[in-house]
């Protein structure tokens, strides 16, 4: 079964890394890899990952780290590092919705990607990025390794 | 015994759309102000459409709120064929009723779901109230998926979709992708008929009071994208002639203007929709409500929620038709442009949705003017929250008096987004 990968963002400056990160992956990644770019998608998350064996969600977090570096996260880490959400019920919410509904996929990989202060889009290692995505299984590295 | 001096500060209110704050000084027995603030900026939509052909515009439009995309789109197509003098037909009317269908479907249940239950079952989350209603929960969220399945199958995406525009919309649906949607949809109209009678036994406050009903009417079917104007009150106005009963204003505390009918505040959205349209429900609908015990019309303002689950079912077997009569067709006609003025006025999942647009010869936006329901609701919204408050006792501790405050104002599902031409709670006492 392919991996779905999630780029979740909104068109507000920083927030766009989730979709940069879904362009910037569709030439590094093959065909083992479903990729979709996400508009805020809310509890709209649950029904994206079921059926999926394992799913990477990719996301802007705000906080003291770097500008465009990279993080995994575990879910219990994201409620301080989702953007503003629709009716407040952003990425952390879903995946917390999913796991008390027993929905998660049996592999999760959250990874933010740091969006820095103010509106500018950071660069960002996207074959990094892709390296990630491709070789990190959830919870293997420590959360909030920085891979910049 | 001293006076009790208190303030309240609800400086963001949490599980709505939108940023805005919530007001309170109260003094012994007496409210001395109540401010539902509105701080999120003023996004200007209605300036920056001029100047636009009419073929940007339900793209740009579906971009004022990601819950109701639809409804905007509607409202502006509505009102932007008005004004060039043309009628895409009956498909394209079926197909619009369709798309409003998805759109009351994801929206109503999100809100049931993830906004109301929680508030009347007493959990701060909704992930809370999953550890103990899971299956409940479950329910909800398939209940919305479907309708962002409908609104995929016409405008490609769920989250502001693409395929709606003026005459039409931009492809038929596959008969396949059809008949697939079809089945999934006939399946869950068990779901919907418990969703009504899970929502009518939530404890919810019996606490009637007045208050004025404003909602589209159509002649034969529940109205979501065209009908006149009524209320409760013997209002009976064509959409064109809105501005004659219809009044907006600046306070000092919004950016959202309030609005009144004929100086006083009224109330649009489900509950309303409902009261005023009892006659107008599909058989099965009004045989599973009347099951529940409970009477429309309802003076409870928290019978809005309940009212947002018989709408699922409504929507749900409106789609059914709907989808059981599908053919493929022409998907719309083309737009001859033309100086003129149209109107739209659609049922959003929150109430009527108004739109005013001026067109020049060349297909393109002179003005235009767009009243969203949560502005129409927030001089009700003030009204509600001050009887109620006296009505809950203002002797309460302030974490309840917070807590029935937000509360009342979830109850209105505002979308305070949309409405900023919008809670923090700041209480003095």
């Amino acid at each position: 079964m392919k991996t779905l990968v999630l780029g979740v963002g909104s068109p507000f400056g920083a927030d766009r890394l989730g979709w940069l990160a879904i362009d910037a992956l569709r030439s590094r990644l093959d065909g083992a890899f479903d990729l979709e770019a996400c508009d805020r998608p809310g509890a709209r998350l649950l029904a994206l990952m079921r059926g999926r064996e394992r799913v990477v969600i990719i996301d802007a977090v705000m906080g003291d780290i770097g500008a465009g570096s990279l993080h995994c996260l575990r879910p219990e880490q994201l409620s301080s590092s989702t953007a503003p959400a629709v009716h407040g019920f952003g990425v952390a919410e879903a995946v917390a919705l999913a796991g008390v509904l027993g929905e998660l996929p049996p592999e999760l990989t959250l990874i933010g990607i740091g969006a820095g202060r103010g509106d500018a889009v950071p660069n960002v290692d996207w074959d990094a990025l892709a390296a990630l995505v491709q070789d990190q299984p959830t919870g293997a590295n420590p959360p909030g390794t920085d891979y910049s | 015994m001293s006076k009790r001096e208190i303030a309240i500060n609800v400086p963001v209110l949490a599980r709505v759309e939108g940023e805005g704050a919530l007001d309170l000084h109260i003094s012994g027995d007496r409210i001395d102000q109540l401010c539902l603030r509105i701080y999120e900026p003023p996004r200007l939509f209605e300036k920056f459409l001029e100047g636009r052909s009419y073929r940007d515009i339900p793209d740009m439009v579906a971009r004022i709120c990601g819950i109701c995309p639809v409804a905007y789109q509607m409202s502006a197509v509505h009102a932007i064929e008005q004004a060039f003098d043309m009628d895409p037909g009956p498909w394209v009317r079926d197909m619009r009723r369709l798309f409003y269908c998805g759109e009351w479907l994801e929206s109503h249940a999100l809100h049931v779901h993830l906004l109301a239950a929680p508030d009347f079952l007493g959990f701060a989350t909704a992930i809370a109230m999953a550890e103990k209603f899971p299956d409940e929960v479950r329910r909800g969220l398939a209940l919305q998926e479907l309708g962002n399945a409908i609104v995929r199958l016409l405008g490609g995406r769920s989250v502001h979709p693409v395929g709606a525009r003026v005459g039409g919309f931009s492809y038929a649906p596959r008969p396949e992708a059809v008949a697939a949607l079809l089945e999934k949809l006939r399946a869950a109209l068990p779901d919907a008929e418990a969703l009504v009678h899970w929502v009518a036994k939530l404890p919810v406050p019996d606490d009637p009071q007045e208050f004025t009903c404003v909602s589209l009417r159509h002649p034969d079917e529940y109205p979501m994208n065209e009908g006149r104007l009524v209320s409760n009150h013997g209002l009976d106005l064509g959409i064109r002639s809105y501005r004659e009963r219809f009044s907006e204003f600046h306070v000092p505390h919004s950016t959202a203007l309030h609005s009144t009918l004929d100086g006083k505040p009224y109330l649009v959205g489900p509950l309303a929709r409902l009261n005023l349209n009892m006659d107008r429900l599909p058989a099965p609908v009004t045989r599973n409500l009347a099951e529940t015990g409970v009477h429309f019309p309802s003076a409870n303002m928290f019978h809005s929620a309940l009212a947002r689950a018989v709408e699922i079912h409504i929507a749900l077997l409106e789609a059914i038709r709907l989808l059981e009569n599908y053919r493929p067709a022409e998907p719309g006609i083309a737009p001859t442009p033309r100086a003129g003025v149209g109107f739209g006025c659609t049922e959003a999942p929150r109430g009527i949705l108004w739109h005013r647009f001026e067109m020049d010869e060349r297909g393109r936006v002179v003005s235009t003017e767009i009243v969203p329901p949560t502005a129409q609701n927030q001089a009700r919204i003030e009204e509600d929250l001050h009887r109620s408050l006296l009505a809950f006792g203002l002797d309460h501790p302030e974490d309840a008096l917070r807590s029935h405050a937000e509360t009342v104002i979830r109850n209105y599902d505002p979308c305070i987004s949309c409405s900023t031409h919008f809670l923090r709670l700041n209480l003095e006492r």
